[in-house]
C-alpha cells in the first residue's frame, strides 16, 4: 500500500501515547451500537499506524472504521499532546482510497463537486450581488436562496455591501477530508480562479473553518465575527424567545468561538437555555466528516441525541449556525416526529434587525 | 480452530460482541505501554454468566484470556503476549447500588471512574483514588492494577478503597471476597490478593467500594523552587510534620516545560514546583494546614507561593498535572514520551536524591527523563523522552531503565507504585521480590492451574522487556 499521505504523520503517531483519554467524548465510540475500541480515536490511530508500518493490510473493514469519524475534534481537545486525529484520518482516507478502498457514496459526492461545483451535483440558483465585500455562500446555503437573501440583508443592515458571484464553487472540503487529497491541490486553483478574492466573508461554518486551514494564502472571515463586531452599532428588536443552541464543532472547537454566538443571542433577546453539553464540550450532531453519506444511520442517531436533549428543555427553538448541523438535525426531527423546531441563528438575527 | 473459537464466543456473548477481524485484533493488541501483540479473538461480555461461560470454555481448551478495561495501562498488563481471547469488560458498566449510609457503592467492573463520581455527586460523595486516567479508566481495571492518583496521599490507593468483589475464577466458578464492612478479620484477605493481580488470578466482575463525603472546601497551592533538590526535600518534611495534604505533587523543569508547550499554561519556568492541596469542612483548619505546608516550602527556599480556594484557578493548576503524561511528548520536537521506569515509589527521605539521580542517569544514557509525581505518597514518575524511531535509542533507554531500577531498589524503594508490573517492569520485580517469587507462583498455580489467565505477566513475564513483544513504535 502506498502510504504517501500517512507517512507525513509518522512522528505524530509516535507522539500519541495511546492513553485512550480520547475515548471520553468521542460520539462515535460512545454510540450505543459502536463501543469497540476501534471505533474510538485511539483505535483509529492504531489502525493508521498499522497501515503505515505495514503491520496490517488495508481492508474494507478498516476503511469503514477510518470513515466512521465525524471530524468533531472532541478527541483533539481531550488529547494532552494535541494529536490532530482528523488530519491523520484525512491522510489515511486518501491512502486507503488510492489503494482502492473508498466509498461509493463519497465518490459520488466528490464527482458532484468536480462536475457541478457543489456537493449536490445540481444546478443551484445563486443570486449575484454587486457589492464591495465578497461573500462565499457555500453549497448547503446555495440550496436555500431565499434564506441567503435574508442573511445578506443582515450584512447590509450592518453597513456591509455584499458581493456575491455566481461562479462560486464548493470550497473543496470533500476532496480535502474525504480521501481525495490528490485531486484537492488542483481543485484549489480552480476554486481560487472562480472565487478570486483573498479576504471574504463566509456564511457557512464548514467553508470558513476548512478554508482557514487548507488555504494558507486566503483570509476567510466567518460571518458571526462580522455580526458580533457590528451588532452593537445598530438598533435591535428584542425577540423575547427562549432557545437552546447546538454549538457546531467547526465553530466551537474548530474556530474556538463559544462566547460570540452567545453574546449575540443575549443582544437580540434570545434567552439561552443550555443543553447538558455545550461550548467546547458540546456533543457532535454527527453531520461532519462525511458521516452523512458514509453512515447516515449513525449520523441520525447522534443527531437524535441532541434533539432529545432539546426536547427536555422548555424552549421555542433549537438553534445552530452550521447548515449541515441544521440539515442533519432537521432530518432527524422529521424522521422521529419530534416537535423540536430547528432554526438557524442567522434567522433570529435577521428578525431582530427588522 | 479460530473460526470455531469465534463461533463459540458468539454463542455465549452474541455475534455482535465478538470479533476476529485482523484490524480489531490489531487494535486490541495494544495499550499505553511500549508493547504490542495480537490476540485470536476479542469478546465483549454483557453479564457475569457470559464471563463464566467464556472462562469455562477457555480453561477446557487451554486458551489464554486477557481481561481488559480501557487499555490505559502503561506496563503492558493487557497486551496478549501469548495470544488468546481479549475480554473487553466495558459493556459491564452498571452501577448496581449506592448506599450513602453505609458509605459504599457496588458496581460492575466496566464502570468508568468519572462516571461513578458523576453518579455519586448528587449524594454528596466521591470515590477517592483519582488516577489521572479517571476519565476513561474502569473500576475493574483500577482494582486489577491497584491504581492510585493525586489524592492517594490522604485517601490511599485503590487497595484502601476496596471492600470486596465478585471474581470469576479460571474454571468459571464465582467467588465473593471481602465484606460490606469497614473492617474484616475473617480469614485470609483474599480481596486484597486480587487487587493488583492484573487479571492473572481471576476476572473481577463486580466491586464493592468505599465512598467518601465530598469535603466542603478545597484549597490548592503552588510553590516554586530554584533547586529540584530543595523541592524534593520539602516533600518528606511536609509529610513528617503531621500535615495532611490531600495532594502533594512535584514537577521538575522538564515536566513544566512540556506542559507549558502543550497546554499554554504559563507555569513558572523554574527548576521545580510543588502543588499542594488541603481539603475538609472547616476553612480555618484548611488554612492552618496550607500555611503550615507553605512555611515548610519557604524553609526549603520555596518562593512565589500562591494559595487559592477559587475553583477556576485550582482547575488550571491541576490541569498542568492531570495532562502531564501525554504533554511530555511536546517537550521537544521529534521526541515522544515512552512509558518506561514510570512509577517507582521511594522513601520520603530519599525523594530529593532520587529526583537528582533520574536526571543523572538520563544524561549518562543520552535520553531525557523527567522527575515528577504523587511524591506525597512516595511515587516518582519518570518516563523516557526519546526519538522512538531511532533503533539505537532503545538500547540507551534500556540501560537507563536498568540503572534507575537498580538505584530505586538500593535505597529501599519499589519497582511500581501505581502503574503495575505487566511486562516492562517484570525484570526489576523479580529481583526486588526474589525471595517471595515462589509464593506468587504457587498462588498462581493454585488458582489458575492451566495458566490461562493473562499468562506471561508479572512474575511470569520475560526478563527482557525490549524483546518480549514487538514494540508499538516503528524503528529504523
Amino acid at each position: 500500500m502506498d502510504i504517501r499521505y500517512l507517512s507525513a504523520w509518522e512522528d505524530e503517531l509516535n507522539v500519541c501515547i495511546r492513553c485512550a483519554y480520547c475515548f471520553e467524548g468521542c460520539p462515535v465510540f460512545r454510540d450505543e451500537k459502536m463501543g469497540w475500541e476501534v471505533d474510538g480515536p485511539r483505535g483509529k490511530l492504531i489502525l493508521a499506524h498499522g497501515l503505515l508500518t505495514g503491520e496490517i493490510e488495508p481492508s474494507a473493514h478498516i476503511a469503514d472504521k477510518i470513515y466512521s469519524c465525524s471530524f468533531c475534534q472532541d478527541c483533539v481537545q481531550r488529547c494532552s499532546a494535541n494529536v490532530s486525529v482528523p488530519d491523520i484520518m484525512a491522510a489515511a482516507r486518501t491512502d486507503l482510497k488510492n489503494a482502492g478502498f473508498t466509498r461509493e457514496s463519497i465518490e459520488d459526492l466528490v464527482n458532484n463537486v468536480e462536475s457541478s461545483g457543489n456537493i449536490f451535483g445540481e444546478e443551484l440558483e445563486i443570486r449575484p450581488a454587486e457589492g464591495e465585500t465578497p461573500v462565499l455562500i457555500g453549497c448547503r446555503f446555495r440550496q436555500r436562496p431565499d434564506d441567503v437573501e435574508r442573511y445578506l440583508d443582515i450584512l447590509r443592515k450592518l453597513g456591509i455591501k455584499p458581493r456575491v458571484v455566481d461562479e462560486e464553487i464548493c470550497c473543496g472540503m470533500p476532496q480535502g477530508v474525504l480521501g481525495y487529497k490528490d485531486d484537492f491541490e488542483e481543485y484549489k486553483e480552480k476554486f481560487k480562479e472562480k472565487f478570486p478574492f483573498k479576504k471574504f466573508i463566509c456564511l457557512c461554518t464548514t467553508c470558513a473553518y476548512f478554508i482557514s486551514k487548507a488555504y494558507s494564502e486566503l483570509e476567510p472571515v466567518y460571518v458571526i465575527n462580522v455580526i458580533q463586531e457590528k451588532l452593537p452599532e445598530v438598533t435591535l428588536k428584542k425577540l423575547g424567545v427562549k432557545v437552546t443552541y447546538h454549538d457546531p464543532c467547526n465553530v466551537s472547537r474548530g474556530m474556538g468561538m463559544v462566547d460570540e454566538p452567545r453574546e449575540i443571542m443575549d443582544r437580540i433577546g434570545a434567552e439561552l437555555v443550555e443543553m447538558p453539553t455545550s461550548g467546547k464540550q458540546s456533543e457532535c450532531c454527527g453531520g461532519g466528516g462525511g458521516l452523512l453519506v458514509t453512515d447516515n444511520a449513525l449520523a441520525s442517531r447522534l443527531a437524535g441525541k441532541r434533539v432529545r436533549q432539546a426536547e427536555e428543555l422548555d424552549v421555542e427553538y433549537l438553534t445552530t449556525l452550521c447548515p449541515t448541523c441544521e440539515f442533519n438535525l432537521q432530518n432527524t426531527v422529521r424522521s422521529t416526529g419530534s416537535d423540536v423546531e430547528i432554526k438557524n441563528l442567522l434567522d433570529l438575527i435577521w428578525e431582530a434587525l427588522q | 480452530m479460530k473460526e470455531g473459537l469465534t463461533s463459540v464466543l458468539a454463542d455465549i456473548a452474541g455475534a455482535g460482541n465478538v470479533s476476529d477481524d485482523p484490524a480489531e485484533l490489531y487494535v486490541y493488541g495494544s495499550d499505553s505501554s511500549v508493547h504490542t501483540a495480537v490476540p485470536q479473538a476479542v469478546v465483549r461480555p454483557g453479564c457475569l454468566e457470559d464471563v463464566q461461560e467464556i472462562l469455562r470454555y477457555a480453561n477446557d481448551n487451554r486458551i489464554p484470556v486477557i481481561p481488559r478495561g480501557s487499555g490505559s495501562g502503561m506496563s503492558g498488563q493487557v497486551v496478549p503476549i501469548k495470544g488468546g481471547i481479549v475480554l473487553d469488560m466495558k459493556r459491564m458498566n452498571r452501577i448496581i447500588e449506592i448506599r450513602p449510609k453505609d458509605t459504599l457503592a457496588r458496581v460492575e467492573a466496566g464502570v468508568i471512574d468519572d462516571d461513578l463520581n458523576r453518579a455519586l455527586k448528587p449524594y454528596g460523595f466521591f470515590y477517592p483514588p483519582a488516577p489521572a486516567s479517571s476519565k476513561i479508566a474502569t473500576i475493574g481495571g483500577e482494582i486489577a492494577n491497584n491504581s492510585s492518583g493525586i489524592r492517594s496521599v490522604k485517601y490511599g490507593a485503590t487497595r484502601d478503597s476496596v471492600l470486596g468483589m465478585k471474581v470469576v475464577m479460571a474454571n468459571g466458578s464465582i467467588v465473593t471476597l471481602g465484606a460490606n464492612t469497614r473492617v474484616e478479620a475473617s480469614g485470609y484477605q483474599l480481596d486484597r490478593l486480587m487487587v493488583g493481580s492484573e487479571g492473572t488470578l481471576g476476572v473481577i466482575v463486580e466491586a464493592t467500594i468505599k465512598i467518601v463525603p465530598i469535603p466542603d472546601f478545597r484549597s490548592m497551592g503552588i510553590a516554586c523552587f530554584n533547586k529540584l533538590e530543595d523541592a524534593g526535600n520539602t516533600i518528606g518534611d511536609v509529610i513528617s510534620s503531621g500535615a495532611q495534604p490531600s495532594m502533594l505533587e512535584l514537577m521538575d523543569n522538564v515536566a513544566i516545560t512540556a506542559v507549558n508547550n502543550a497546554q499554554n499554561l504559563d507555569l513558572p519556568d523554574v527548576d521545580a514546583i510543588i502543588l499542594f492541596e488541603c481539603d475538609g469542612n472547616v476553612k480555618g483548619a484548611i488554612d492552618f494546614e496550607m500555611e503550615r505546608i507553605a512555611g515548610i516550602c519557604e524553609n526549603h527556599n520555596g518562593f512565589d507561593i500562591e494559595m487559592s480556594y477559587d475553583a477556576e484557578r485550582r482547575a488550571r493548576l491541576y490541569m498542568g498535572r492531570k495532562k502531564l503524561f501525554a504533554s511530555l511528548s511536546r517537550y521537544s520536537k521529534g521526541y515522544s514520551v515512552i512509558s518506561l521506569a514510570d512509577d517507582m515509589a521511594v522513601p520520603y527521605s530519599r525523594m530529593a536524591e532520587c529526583a537528582l539521580k533520574i536526571h543523572e542517569v538520563a544524561e549518562k544514557h543520552d535520553v531525557i527523563m523527567s522527575a515528577y509525581g504523587h511524591c506525597g505518597s512516595g511515587v516518582v514518575h519518570t518516563k523516557v523522552l526519546m526519538q522512538p524511531g531511532r533503533k539505537e535509542k532503545w538500547q540507551d533507554a534500556k540501560l537507563a531503565v536498568e540503572d534507575i531500577y537498580d538505584y530505586v531498589r538500593s535505597i529501599g524503594g519499589t519497582t511500581s507504585g501505581e502503574h503495575g508490573i505487566g511486562i516492562s517492569k517484570a525484570h526489576s520485580l523479580k529481583i526486588e521480590k526474589r525471595d517471595s517469587l515462589w509464593m506468587m507462583r504457587a498462588i498462581k498455580k493454585a488458582l489458575d492451574p492451566n495458566g490461562i489467565l493473562n499468562p506471561g505477566k508479572i512474575q511470569d513475564a520475560p526478563d527482557d522487556w525490549l524483546t518480549a513483544t514487538n514494540l508499538r513504535y516503528s524503528t529504523k
